[in-house]
């Protein structure tokens, strides 16, 4: 099994999955290897919240019918825990299909506002400090819609007695330069 | 034995404990750490939903500060540890990849070759320092406590591939019965806790949650070896019970600090007072079950 796995390895790398998904004809490469056996399924814990589980996915991506798998916002349950990638006998990078599928489910005008919100709040504190600064995310995140807050209150008071979150931003010294890379990245990749 | 560290987000803070209690207990055993010099976040699962090549160049530039420190990296965090050896692989597979991630970094003014090791704190532990010198550092054995360990999934197999089974890892057992503790088996031990789905949506995430702590339920405590499981496990028991239709209260504890423990390190030292879900009890348990192990030694004396 040795020498073939290693073979199988190196294809999960092969290409970002924005190129896989661009190129529907790369034979041989990625989830065009799946013969749609549903380990990855059995693999995942948020499977059973998904409108189509991560076998579904593959196979909508194998006929073509990406649109309908974005639209389904399976793709926001993904964890990224990779335990489907790890056990595809076939050396699919399902992680790498389904986080693109996130991506471009977050990319639409309909996605769900909280989890939108969550993904850019988080990221956006990263960007102005190089590292997550919890305080200034939870306002981002919960700015607008303080109600939900109401719920974190007991939580949020909880971790702010025992210490664990501070009003403080994280300083790096790179800071600019992590900024930077967020603006080089959007370049690279055509995002707004 | 000297050592790069990269604590990450989780561990400085809403985890602060495994930090503290990380510190102390490597102090203990005599390995000489130092923090990487002007770390960044790794991206976490959020990166990804956004932008795959932040998702590695993120990652990237923590391993391209070891690199011009000319060191081996070690983190405590296995989903920083999953992003951490995802860009290790990816980097060195994929030549236009690492090319962008390199387009990427020289913004901050470092490049990454894919000369610097990953490796996970586990593996320091168990591999370098080694449990015969973990054993002679027990000075308060964990008797009668039944342990859980939460292997989690974010090691996954590129970790464990070295040294372990895969998909059924025994090195946090062997490390968990060297500080005397009775090591409890469960299922899920390697499943995913959710991760941020306990922020982002939270129905789905506190059932994940449940369903990890109905399945060691029968242990006296949970012990991590990641700082966002730590975190998770703690803080949303109330919400799992809720799901599950049961109350959870079962204390969860990072590797470092049931190490500390067994140590005798002080309270303290270890964070013990920032749990969600308090510790205290089990140190009740530990002088119950050595009453019971010293009474048995003495009557077997006896005879």
């Amino acid at each position: 099994m040795g020498a073939q796995a290693n073979t199988v390895d190196k294809a999960w790398t092969l290409h970002t999955p924005e190129r896989v998904l661009a190129a529907r004809d790369l034979v041989g490469n990625d989830f065009s290897l799946c013969y749609q056996c549903g380990l990855c399924t059995g693999s995942c814990r948020t499977a059973y919240a998904m409108k189509y589980t991560p076998r579904q996915i593959m196979n909508l991506l194998q006929l073509g019918r990406e649109d309908e798998a974005v639209a389904g916002g399976s793709g926001l349950l993904c964890t990224a825990c990779f335990s489907c990638t790890f056990r595809c006998p076939r050396g699919v990078a399902v992680t790498d299909m389904m986080t693109a599928i996130q991506r471009r489910t977050l990319a639409e005008k309909h996605a769900d506002p909280h989890i939108r919100r969550f993904y850019r709040a988080f990221l956006r504190t990263v960007e102005r400090h190089g590292r997550f600064h919890e305080a200034e995310f939870l306002v981002r995140y919960y700015a607008p819609n303080p109600l939900r807050l109401r719920d974190e209150l007991r939580l949020g008071l909880t971790l702010l007695m025992k210490g664990k979150v501070t009003l403080k931003a994280p300083k790096v010294k790179s800071q600019k330069g992590i900024a930077a890379m967020f603006r080089k990245a959007a370049e690279i990749e055509g995002r707004p | 034995m000297k050592y790069v560290y990269y604590p990450g987000c989780s561990a400085s803070g809403t985890s602060k404990e495994a930090e503290e209690s990380l510190q102390a207990a490597m102090r203990a055993l005599g390995v000489e750490w130092t923090e990487l010099e002007d770390w960044n976040c790794c991206g976490a699962a959020v990166a990804i939903g956004t932008s795959y090549l932040l998702s590695l160049a993120l990652p990237a530039r923590n391993l391209a500060l070891a690199e011009r420190a000319e060191s081996d990296l070690v983190t405590g965090c296995s989903r920083c540890f999953m992003n951490l050896i995802r860009a290790v692989h990816y980097t060195h597979e994929n030549a236009s990849v690492r090319e962008e991630v390199n387009e990427l970094l020289a913004e901050t003014g470092v490049q990454y070759s894919g000369k610097a090791r990953l490796r996970h704190l586990l593996d320091v532990i168990i591999n370098d320092v080694g449990l015969d010198v973990v054993a002679e550092r027990v000075t308060q054995p964990l008797d009668g406590l039944r342990v859980a360990p939460y292997y989690g999934c974010c090691q996954g197999m590129w970790t464990y591939a070295q040294f372990d089974s895969t998909e059924d890892p025994h090195c946090f057992d062997q490390l968990l019965a060297t500080l005397g503790a009775e090591v409890v088996d469960y299922r899920l031990k390697t499943a995913c806790c959710g991760g941020t789905l306990s922020m982002s949506r939270r129905s789905v995430g506190a059932r994940l949650i449940g369903d990890l702590l109905a399945a060691a339920d029968d242990a006296d405590c949970i012990v991590t070896a990641c700082p966002l499981c730590l975190f998770n496990l703690n803080s949303f028991q109330r919400e799992a019970g809720k799901i599950k239709g049961t109350h959870f209260n079962i204390p969860v504890l990072f590797l470092t600090q049931i190490m500390g423990m067994a140590f005798g390190l002080p309270k303290k030292a270890l964070g013990l007072q920032r749990h969600v879900v308090p510790v205290d009890g089990l140190y009740e348990k530990i002088a119950a079950g050595a009453a019971v192990s010293s009474s048995a030694a003495s009557a077997s004396g006896a005879r």
